[in-house]
């Protein structure tokens, strides 16, 4: 992976990892926040039903009292304080009054309990009113029969059945015997949907008529759908008798979601008569929360495309020297010391910029320098071992033509003796020299590679075939000859005869430096593209240093020969755009590399 | 007979003329408005599924005659028919039917017009004409047949040509079907002309229209709700009140199916509280029943009781053991009747039986119905009385035999003992008149006397 690439994925994901955080974070936060504001609504809508329900209760209250307070319920208390009750007078006030008063229920009561008038039960005069314990002929005071001035609860038994009312009662304190008004709302739909409350929120009530859960009787100004969720927590409230709330999914979309809030409701002797659900939607809530988590993607998102742009452009801005500076580095290492960096900026990467390129310029001085010290060294050596090359037959040379002077001069009878051996000498003296000469002459000639596709395995091999003669001579130390070819071996472009030269040469070492015998191995094989020749022998072996200078031309570790054997096989290597190197350990044996490129680009156009 | 009415009704006049001062002196003219509960939607007496003005207050005699009336003592006495005679067995009848009589459209009464209408009432008989007389020939020995001539579906009507006319003192003038009736007298009709011009009666006002009615000065004769009497009254109002003529009763659909079922209605009739029904929920408008028929009309009635026996009623509910439920249904128009079935149900609830709503049962049980029927007395004559309420309730045809006396007694008590009829109340029917209304009459059964009737003008 590319270092654009690592850093643009830092750059990202850091982005990435940062606005996925804060968006979470924000998203967190808000979602408590909510939460807590939701649960504070619901409360404070839960208070406010109360109030409302409260009111209610007040205003029955006040109107029982009105009636308690009308001439008709006066004369009614009148007549029950003179003697017993004449039913039939009294029989229709109190759906007369209950009409007026907008009461759904109402009960003319006296101080025995008996019933006079009964408003949502006309036939029941003369029965007993059982449902209101306080009142009783032991009770003195009509204050002491209804101690709480304020409504309460009753279960009202109807002619259909029992309904749930929020009912009050007061006294009608005329002559000795009390007269008890009681009457109340029914609590049924119509007073459900006649309570004022905020949008999104709903009542529903739950007569306590028997233990455990049924639907049917619940009580709500619209249908309630799905009742059974409401089981559990109405049986927990009607087990504990206190309040509950629980949060119902009514569908498996969040915003249908409902927090519902269960009031017990008691009678006036803390009877569980019914229970009231106030119900609080979630719905906006649910709704602000996704917009604000959909707000939270999409910048999210748009922080991510920023980062991803602005990673790029970073990136970019940051590599790009970096790439400039590798790519002249490159260059540098293929040979092209002139290649340059571009100075774009004054920081660090401008100095680093700078800075190769004062390395490259001195790279390419010292170079320079090296070359033109190396060239004078070469030119010394040269000198030096052509001066050391000509002046061994030039000696022998000079000798000869001193013993002719003398013997010309000291022994003239014995001159034609003397001039024969010596002219014997000169000329072997003299073809020395023109080889010496022809030898420094090749060198000087070497040819360029004509580059042809060749197969390296085929050259290896006609080398062996060349030293097998030589290594079958009885005069030769017993040398074993191993070939080891990889196959298949790509093709590769090069001058098969300097390659044949080269071998040949290095093999011939090889042999010499085994002089009781030994190991000559030809190996090759492939690596990384380049095609690799193995020259390896079991002979005395090289020190460090001897390796270091083997390949210096006229560097010679025998006895004979001119020294310039190696340097020729590394500049037909070093033409071919390869690379030789020698391993040796002493007394164990040395082994030359040669690695050799494709140079498929090198081949003639034709072929 | 025309001849003898005039002479009377000078005589009377006469003598009211020396009784009476001036001021209540009785005169011709002025129109009688009337308000009445009842919307009928014909005004054909053989129309059987007639209410209203063949019930009381007897408004039908406005604009029919029968052969035969009955007075206040429940005796026949003639009207189209001046005399009549039955063969031995009593199943061949022949009525002399009256000269001089015409229909409102001018013609002539007739013994063939008289037999035509008859024919149309009862397809059993066998009735034709023979010269002025008409005779009758009963499917069964009928010895009550005059009394029984004297129900409003044995009007003498003449049909014909979609019109429908009647001998009676009173002419159609104008008729809206169950909304208003506009009746003109007659000046020809034979037992002398109404005192008052016309008639107005308004059909299907509640009584608490026809008393804001009579209150504002738009009705002159309105009805009056029996629990309502009193109250009228105390605010001053001229009622006039009948003897005990309407029946209020809890009619089983069907017979006792079980000894078990049978000790069950027995217990039912032993709970209900009359005393507390008539007194508190009528406001005294009637008297507790424990028969079919008053006490004013058959003289027996005290014997049957009345009053509630709780403990008794559980005894024997206790003994029946389990039992169907009954359903009690009463008119859903009439709330008074709504009150008195929950009464009702409350008194079998405290002996133990139960009487439900019909709502409140499921569709799969089955249970006996029971309804709370308020019916008119149809006749003044018991034995007439008696075979019309059993035949309009589906009860068994009581068979008369033997001493008029007792065969009532017996066969009201054998369809008592059929258990078939819990009765509950007698009312009274009471009528509010406005202080312009003056010779006012009505029969022992509420019917109203209107030919008599004349107004008093210029009083406010």
């Amino acid at each position: 992976m590319s270092f654009r690439r690592k850093l643009f994925l830092v750059f990202a994901l850091t982005v990435f990892l940062c606005v996925g955080a804060v968006a979470w974070i924000v998203s967190a936060m808000t979602r408590r926040a909510f939460e807590r504001a939701n649960e504070d609504q619901t409360a404070a809508l839960v208070t406010q039903f109360r109030r409302e329900f409260d009111r209610r209760g007040g205003e029955v209250a006040h109107r029982v009292a009105t009636i308690a307070g009308s001439e008709s319920a006066t004369r009614m208390a009148l007549a029950v304080s003179r003697g017993p009750a004449d039913y039939s007078v009294f029989v229709n006030e109190a759906k007369t009054l209950a009409d007026n008063q907008q009461l759904d229920f109402l009960e003319f009561v006296d101080n025995r309990g008996t019933i006079l008038s009964s408003a949502q039960w006309p036939a029941k005069f003369g029965y007993k009113e059982n449902s209101l314990p306080l009142i009783s002929p032991n009770v003195s005071s009509p204050s002491q029969a209804s101690p709480n001035k304020t409504a309460f609860l009753r279960q009202e038994e109807m002619p259909d059945g029992v309904a749930v009312s929020l009912s009050a009662m007061r006294p009608v304190e005329v002559g000795d015997k009390p007269l008890y008004v009681i009457g109340g709302r029914h609590l049924d739909k119509d007073f459900m949907r006649s309570l004022e409350l905020p949008a999104g929120m709903r009542a529903i009530l739950y007569p306590n008529l028997a233990k455990g859960f049924y639907p049917e009787l619940l009580i709500a100004p619209e249908k309630v759908q799905q009742p059974q969720q409401l089981a559990p927590l109405i049986v927990q409230v009607q087990q504990k008798g206190q309040e509950a709330t629980a949060l119902l999914h009514w569908s498996d979309n969040a915003v249908d979601d409902e927090s519902v809030h269960a009031i017990p409701l008691n009678g006036q002797d803390n009877q569980l008569l019914g229970i009231l659900l106030v119900g609080n939607t979630r719905r906006p809530y649910v709704e602000l929360r996704n917009r604000i988590r959909s707000a939270a993607l999409l910048a999210g998102s748009v922080g991510i495309i920023l980062a991803i742009l602005f990673s790029g452009w970073a990136s970019s801005r940051v590599t790009r020297p970096v790439e400039q500076l590798a790519e002249a580095a490159r260059e540098v290492a293929e040979g092209n010391w002139n290649a340059r960096v571009p100075v774009n900026s004054s920081d660090e990467l401008g100095a680093l910029a700078e800075s190769f390129n004062r390395m490259t310029g001195e790279l390419l001085e010292q170079r320079e320098r090296l070359v033109q010290a190396e060239r004078v060294a070469a030119w010394r050596e040269l000198a030096r071992r052509l001066a050391h090359e000509l002046k061994n037959p030039l000696f022998p040379l000079q000798l000869t033509v001193e013993n002719l002077v003398r013997a010309r001069e000291q022994s003239p009878e014995q001159f034609d003796e003397v001039f024969r051996e010596s002219s014997s000498t000169l000329l072997a003296e003299i073809a020395n020299l023109k080889t010496i000469i022809s030898r420094f002459s090749e060198f000087s000639r070497m040819p360029q590679p004509q580059f042809q596709r060749v197969q390296i395995n085929e050259v290896v091999q006609k080398v062996a075939r060349l030293l097998q003669a030589q290594l079958q001579s009885p005069e030769h130390p017993p040398v074993e000859c191993r070939v080891e070819l990889a196959e298949p071996l790509q093709p590769i472009a090069a001058d098969p005869e300097l390659l044949h030269r080269a071998f040949s040469n290095l093999a011939l070492n090889a042999m010499d430096a085994m002089p009781h015998g030994g190991t000559l191995t030809l190996r090759t094989r492939h690596s990384a593209g380049r095609v690799v020749v193995e020259i390896a022998d079991t002979g005395t072996g090289l020190t460090a240093e001897e390796c270091e200078r083997l390949f210096t031309p006229y560097y010679t570790s025998k006895a004979h020969g001119t020294g310039l054997g190696l340097a020729i096989v590394q500049s037909i290597i070093s033409d071919h755009g390869g690379r030789i190197t020698v391993h040796s350990v002493p007394g164990h044996g040395t082994t030359f590399m040669i690695e050799l490129p494709g140079n498929m680009d090198r081949l003639p156009a034709a072929s | 007979m025309k001849l003898f009415g005039l002479f009377l009704l000078a005589v009377v006049s006469q003598a009211l003329v020396v009784a009476a001062p001036a001021s209540t002196r009785p005169h011709y003219g002025g129109t009688l408005r009337i308000s009445i509960r009842e919307a009928p939607a014909s005004l054909d007496p053989a129309d059987s599924d007639q209410v209203g003005m063949f019930a009381s207050p007897g408004l039908w005699r406005l604009i029919f005659d029968t052969l035969v009336t009955l007075d206040a003592r429940g005796q026949a006495q003639p009207a189209l028919a001046t005399s009549w005679q039955a063969d031995p067995g009593n199943q061949r009848w022949q009525f002399m039917v009256r000269h001089g009589v015409a229909f409102q459209d001018g013609t002539a009464l007739s013994s063939d017009s008289v037999a035509a209408s008859l024919r149309a009432a009862n397809p059993k008989w066998k009735v034709f004409a023979a010269g002025d007389a008409v005779v009758i020939e009963c499917d069964a020995a009928t010895s009550n047949l005059p009394a029984i001539l004297t129900l409003p579906r044995y009007s003498i009507a003449k049909r014909g040509g979609g019109k429908l006319a009647g001998s009676g003192p009173f002419a159609i003038n104008r008729w809206d079907p169950g909304k208003k009736l506009v009746l003109t007298a007659r000046e020809d009709y034979w037992g002398g002309r109404a005192f008052v011009d016309s008639i107005e009666i308004e059909m299907g006002r509640s009584f608490r229209e026809q008393v804001i009615a009579l209150d504002l000065g738009k009705a002159d004769i309105v009805e009056v709700a029996p629990e309502q009497m009193r109250h009228a009254v105390s605010e001053g109002r001229r009622v006039q009140s009948s003897a005990p003529a309407e029946w209020m009763a809890l009619v089983f659909s069907r017979d006792s199916q079980s000894a078990e079922e049978g000790k069950l209605r027995q217990a039912l009739a032993l709970s209900i509280d009359r005393t507390a029904i008539n007194d508190v929920l009528l406001q005294g408008g009637g008297e507790p029943a424990g028969t079919i028929l008053p006490n004013w009309l058959t003289g027996y009635a005290f014997l049957f009781p009345t009053t509630v026996d709780l403990e008794h009623a559980r005894q024997i509910r206790s003994e029946a053991g389990g039992g169907p439920g009954w359903t009690l249904v009463s008119d859903p128009a009439d709330p008074l009747a709504r009150v008195i079935a929950a009464r009702i149900a409350l008194n079998a609830r405290d002996a133990g039986l139960v009487l439900l709503e019909p709502s409140t049962l499921p569709t799969s049980s089955k249970v006996a119905n029971v309804g709370l029927v308020r019916m008119p007395l149809p006749s003044l004559d018991a034995r007439v009385a008696l075979s019309e309420l059993a035949a309009s309730l589906g009860l068994p045809t009581p068979k008369f035999e033997g001493d008029p006396a007792y065969t009532l007694y017996a066969a009201e008590s054998a369809l008592l003992q059929s258990q078939r009829v819990i009765p509950l109340v007698h009312l009274r029917t009471a009528t509010a008149l406005s202080v312009n209304v003056m010779g006012w009459q009505e029969d022992p059964d509420g019917s109203w006397r209107l030919p008599n009737v004349w107004l008093e003008m210029g009083k406010p």
